[in-house]
């Protein structure tokens, strides 16, 4: 018996739309809590330090540095923590034959997920 | 916890099923040897509990009331319990809950998954990545194996385990799993085969990594005087449920799976049992290193690299882990995944198991089960009869 589906979801961000509406320009939009001053990227709904609900959303500059990575066939991620942020953030890795430790928010290829192009490896001759 | 007893239990093999058999015939299989092992027949059973993870791969949507057609249960309380890899272990706790809140006295917990032979592994590796934050992790088509990669790495770098450590798991689990004529994947293979193997995500190679499984299992709850008596039964002594959060980033120690810590101390003392009475453990190698880290988290030894190297955890070891083979060797049907380890550590307490048994029952066998990460972690203790 052969089945085979189609599905093409649309799926509201609700409260999270600042933040998914900035990473489709290739910025990085946190969630500052009111109640911890937690930074939070990528964002909650609930902070995840204290609890609360409430607070601001405010630009970060989208370049991060690498805390682990691992390379597959084709592809690699990490996970690495935004300048600014408390948490840190699973990444795709751009451009996975480099590796330095640093990059930058890229906007993402499937118009979700985070995606870093990590930094040319500086010539210092 | 009251008086719930694992009055028998059965699982078909876990395999990838090239027969033709459906998941429908799974679970008829398994519900019926499964009541054969109690001493019951199906109008016994007042309550069923259903196990799968995914729609997505059954494309069967309310499954229980459609396995209960198929098995000729009718008028029945019916309920179906999800959560990821531990969704097997819920069900079975779901089905407990119903027993000792006197709701239902005799319950099968039905656990069944169809994901190796409905998908090919990319669509079932698709579907697997929404089980972490679809619209952050899953979003970026990573796959299970690089997620726990990362979260190995970091338990590597923290505590000094290596790959040659988790070789071993890899290794010992499928050598456990020759001795089960049910297992997946029952191999001949050595440390140095695992760390040849092709890298998949790295620290992570292919052996390192559990299969695709398809399979269903099943087991019988209820109390003691709602049973045949059969001498030896195995008892839900103390049954626990914790998270963790669902990002790793979000995570204060992403290589440590903590909700596994606080799981395992409200279920030893749901159990009335000092942790150092636990005599063995079905655990959840979703990946090898995933088994020294939940080890770790679950504080059964001073130092959890110590005890492997060791030799702590093997067969004929002091604390034997995954004598059924593990989701590394049994496999992994997810939605029977934890039943199958509920029943594998029953039966091993009790002297019954069909694989690998410890050389002397011990009276407390732990089952560690987690869904996402170690995200949603589920721990039983079961007591043999004394």
């Amino acid at each position: 018996m052969k089945r085979i589906l189609h599905l093409d979801y649309a799926q509201p961000t609700g409260r999270l739309a600042s933040h998914f509406g900035a990473l489709a320009r290739g910025n990085a939009m946190a969630w500052l809590c009111a109640g911890c001053g937690h930074v939070a990227f990528p964002p909650s709904l609930t902070c995840g330090s204290c609890g609360a609900r409430d607070g601001a959303w405010i630009a970060l500059s989208g370049r991060a540095t690498l805390i682990q990575r691992s390379d597959m066939q084709g592809a690699a991620y990490a996970l690495v923590r935004f300048d600014g942020a408390d948490n840190a953030a699973l990444v795709r890795l751009k451009n996975p034959e480099i590796t330095t430790q640093r990059g930058a928010l890229l906007p993402p290829e499937n118009e979700s997920g985070l995606w870093l192009e990590l930094e040319e490896p500086r010539n210092d001759d | 916890m009251s008086d719930v007893l694992i009055g028998g239990g059965a699982m078909t093999a876990f395999n990838r099923r090239k027969d033709g058999s459906s998941w429908r015939d799974w679970c008829l299989e398994a519900f019926h040897s499964a009541l054969d092992d109690a001493g019951l027949v199906s109008c016994d059973i007042d309550a069923l509990v259903v196990a799968s993870e995914s729609d997505f791969f059954s494309l069967q949507l309310n499954p229980a009331a459609l396995i209960a057609d198929e098995l000729g249960l009718q008028g029945i309380r019916l309920l179906r319990a999800e959560g990821g890899g531990a969704t097997g272990h819920l069900a079975v706790q779901a089905g407990a809950a119903l027993v000792a809140s006197g709701q239902a006295r005799r319950v099968a917990v039905l656990g069944f998954e169809a994901s190796a032979a409905h998908l090919d592994g990319a669509s079932v590796g698709a579907l697997y990545s929404l089980s972490y934050d679809a619209w952050s992790e899953g979003a970026l088509g990573i796959g299970s194996a690089s997620i726990y990669a990362l979260s190995a790495l970091a338990f590597m770098q923290e505590t000094g385990a290596t790959a040659q450590d988790f070789a071993r798991v890899a290794a010992r689990n499928r050598q456990n799993a020759r001795q089960n004529h049910l297992a997946h994947l029952p191999l001949d293979v050595s440390e140095a085969e695992v760390l040849a193997s092709p890298l998949v995500s790295a620290p992570y190679r292919r052996l390192d990594c559990s299969p695709l499984s398809d399979g269903a299992a099943c087991v019988i709850l209820g109390s003691g005087a709602d049973l045949p008596q059969r001498s030896g039964r195995a008892r839900l002594a103390g049954m626990a449920v914790a998270n963790d959060r669902v990002r790793l980033g979000d995570r204060a120690a992403p290589g440590r799976f903590v909700a596994k810590t606080v799981a395992m101390r409200a279920a030893l003392a749901q159990a009335g049992c000092a942790s150092d009475a636990i005599g063995l453990i079905e655990l959840y190698d979703s990946f090898s290193g995933a088994q020294l880290q939940a080890l770790d988290a679950l504080g059964l030894t001073d130092n959890v690299l110590t005890a492997e190297r060791d030799g702590c955890f093997a067969a004929d070891g002091a604390l034997p882990v995954n004598l059924s083979g593990g989701l590394l060797g049994q496999g992994a049907p997810v939605g029977a995944t934890g039943v199958a380890q509920i029943l594998a550590a029953a039966q091993q307490i009790e002297g019954r198991y069909h694989g690998c048994r410890p050389a002397q029952p011990p009276r407390f066998a732990l089952v560690d089960t987690h869904g996402g990460i170690a995200t949603l972690c589920a721990l039983s203790i079961l007591e043999g009869s004394v």
